[in-house]
């Protein structure tokens, strides 16, 4: 009796596989909604299209944000990329020189605010990223970071209820593998872009600077824009400011990456967009105001290191007025519909 | 006690599975008309003898004792050629690893045609190192991805030696770059002794040795106990890249 019962069970499970692989086939088809990259107007098409091979679609990007949002990407469950990339702080870390990773342990470097990605050719203070998709492999693996390898987390993810039907929705079937979680990750990393500050908006004519701002945006075209160049401010070039080296950490930047010793003490020019929010600044987060900043071109750069940028030799004369007058320049950089816009939060 | 027509529906159960499955199986198979198939084998050896891990102790031309615990590296772009032509395997990314005997051998459709030489790589192009996330042989899960710098480990060699002063003793070679002066890619070319004529619907197969001892001195010198350790692209990673290029021959055509 007992086998004719587990015959007819199994027969039935075998039915029911094969009805739902059917059914499956019939009536769910794959149907992402395709979504397309807004470049805003008047700035530069991106040099090169991060989505070309990763087509941009609302499931990938809501996959995306929910891996972004989850601790288990990490080791011991507490560092999702969220943990050092904060919405309120433009996806940087908010107020924290260096980040906190597994195990107590601290990052080396100030970790950068995430926007504007798809005009970002290399990622990394030291460009040694070169394709969005692959960056998040770093900080997940980094021993100092989220500290996992890749597939316990992706076994984390194949035990999970939500994510092999979120993976269907996005990429066509079930399957959960690394390019397609870097993927996701990357549709919506590389979606996020901050447009919508005040000096934007005054770009567009839908707002006007004061006074003072007006003055700022003049001395700043004038004096920092050649490499914070507008609208991205940023030229996305690597370049050595003259700060002195900390000698702790002995980060020589870029060098490490090419093995040339022209690019030593070279870091990213970081965009200038949102600084209100993702201090501290340089490379290794070393100055905690804007004020600090402003002063190390004023007087603080080391004008002897050979590969000190030519820009820079002479420092950047700066008067106290002045300095002010860029202060309230740079504040109209914050763009409060990106820090607080719901479509970038955890759900 | 098992009821006959229970084992029966039971049997039949099973049959009717396995035909669901054959014919899926069918499905998904695409057979090429007039494709020949080849089988390409490497065989890892040490001075002519099959390697084997961690066991065995290896001299190199300097009387350095060595073992190997780890060996893996990436085959691709392979093509066939003869002077008026070359066929190009599509997808042509392998990864041998020695520990996995599986990943020695794989077998791809190729023209019927005669061929004199067969070309690949020793690593993976510069393009597929720019390219984003890739899957398969590719897969960054594999282990041979630098995240820090990103692009492909294009070769991995790990053990142990009493040459080595560093920490265990132990030697860990791994390769890569692909841009600039950095470059450790290049296309490796190898004659067949003899033409190899594919048919079409036949199989044939071409066995290539891998001489790990050439990554002591197939044109530099590598001392363990000057270098036992490269883990990032520059000089020494080309020194020795330019070594194991010159590791492969082929051992029979079948």
């Amino acid at each position: 009796m007992k086998i004719k019962v587990i015959i007819s069970l199994l027969l039935f499970v075998c039915t029911a596989f094969v009805f739902i692989a059917a059914s499956q086939k019939d009536t769910d088809p794959f149907k992402p909604i395709y979504l397309k990259l807004e470049i805003p107007k008047g700035w530069p098409k991106p040099g090169k299209d991060i989505f070309a091979n990763n087509p941009l679609t609302e499931q990938g990007f809501q996959l995306g944000k929910r891996l972004f949002y989850d601790g288990r990407l990490s080791k011991d469950g507490n560092f999702a990329c969220a943990s050092c990339h904060q919405q309120f702080a433009a996806f940087a870390t908010y107020d924290h020189d260096f980040s906190h990773g597994f195990n107590n342990l601290f990052t080396l470097r100030n970790a950068p605010a995430l926007f504007n990605l798809a005009w970002t050719p290399l990622l990394h203070w030291d460009g040694g990223s070169n394709h969005i998709e692959i960056q998040a492999l770093a900080p997940l693996t980094a021993h100092n970071e989220m500290a996992e390898n890749i597939d316990s987390v992706l076994i984390k993810l194949r035990k999970d209820t939500a994510y092999p039907k979120l993976f269907k929705a996005a990429f066509g079937s079930t399957l959960i593998n690394s390019q397609r979680m870097l993927k996701a990750l990357a549709q919506f990393t590389g979606s996020i872009v901050s447009s919508n500050s005040k000096y934007d908006k005054v770009q567009r004519g839908e707002a006007s600077f004061t006074i003072s701002e007006a003055r700022g945006y003049e001395l700043f075209k004038l004096k920092c824009a050649a490499c914070h160049k507008e609208p991205l401010f940023t030229d996305n070039s690597f370049r050595n400011n003259g700060l002195e080296v900390n000698t702790y950490i002995n980060d020589y930047g870029r060098m490490r990456i090419t093995n040339d010793k022209n690019d030593s003490l070279k870091f990213k020019v970081p965009s200038l967009r949102n600084i209100t929010v993702s201090f501290p600044y340089m490379h290794d987060g070393r100055y905690y105001t804007i004020g600090q900043a402003i002063d190390h071109y004023r007087t603080k750069i080391v004008t002897t290191q050979p590969t000190l940028d030519t820009l820079l030799k002479n420092r950047i004369a700066i008067s106290n007025a002045e300095k002010n007058e860029l202060i309230y320049f740079l504040f109209t950089l914050t763009d409060t519909t990106l820090i607080k816009n719901p479509r970038y939060a955890q759900h | 006690m098992v009821n006959n027509q229970a084992g029966k529906i039971l049997i039949l159960s099973l049959h009717f599975l396995c035909v669901i499955f054959q014919t899926h199986a069918q499905r998904t198979t695409t057979v090429r008309p007039k494709a020949a198939t080849v089988k390409i084998s490497f065989i890892n050896t040490v001075k002519g003898m099959p390697l084997v891990l961690d066991s065995m102790e290896y001299t190199n031309p300097f009387n350095e004792i060595y073992t190997v615990s780890r060996l893996k590296y990436y085959i691709s772009n392979i093509s066939l050629n003869n002077p008026q032509k070359h066929f190009a395997e599509a997808g042509s990314y392998h990864l041998i690893d020695a520990a996995d005997s599986a990943s020695l051998h794989f077998s791809f459709g190729a023209a019927a045609n005669t061929y004199n030489s067969i070309s690949f790589m020793v690593g993976v192009d510069s393009i597929k190192n720019v390219s984003g996330a890739q899957t398969g042989a590719l897969d960054p899960s594999r282990g041979m991805f630098w995240t820090w710098n990103s692009g492909y480990i294009m070769f991995k060699l790990e053990g142990n030696s009493t040459a080595s002063s560093i920490f265990n003793h132990k030697i860990e070679y791994h390769i890569g770059g692909f841009a600039g002066k950095d470059n450790v890619v290049q296309l490796i070319t190898i004659p067949l002794s003899s033409p190899l004529k594919l048919d079409a619907g036949k199989s044939s197969e071409i066995i290539i040795t891998a001489d790990l001892d050439k990554i002591w001195h197939g044109t530099n010198e590598l001392k363990i106990a000057e270098t036992p350790v490269t883990m990032s692209p520059g000089i020494l990673s080309k020194k020795i890249a330019d070594n194991y290029n010159r590791m492969f021959s082929i051992k029979e055509l079948k």
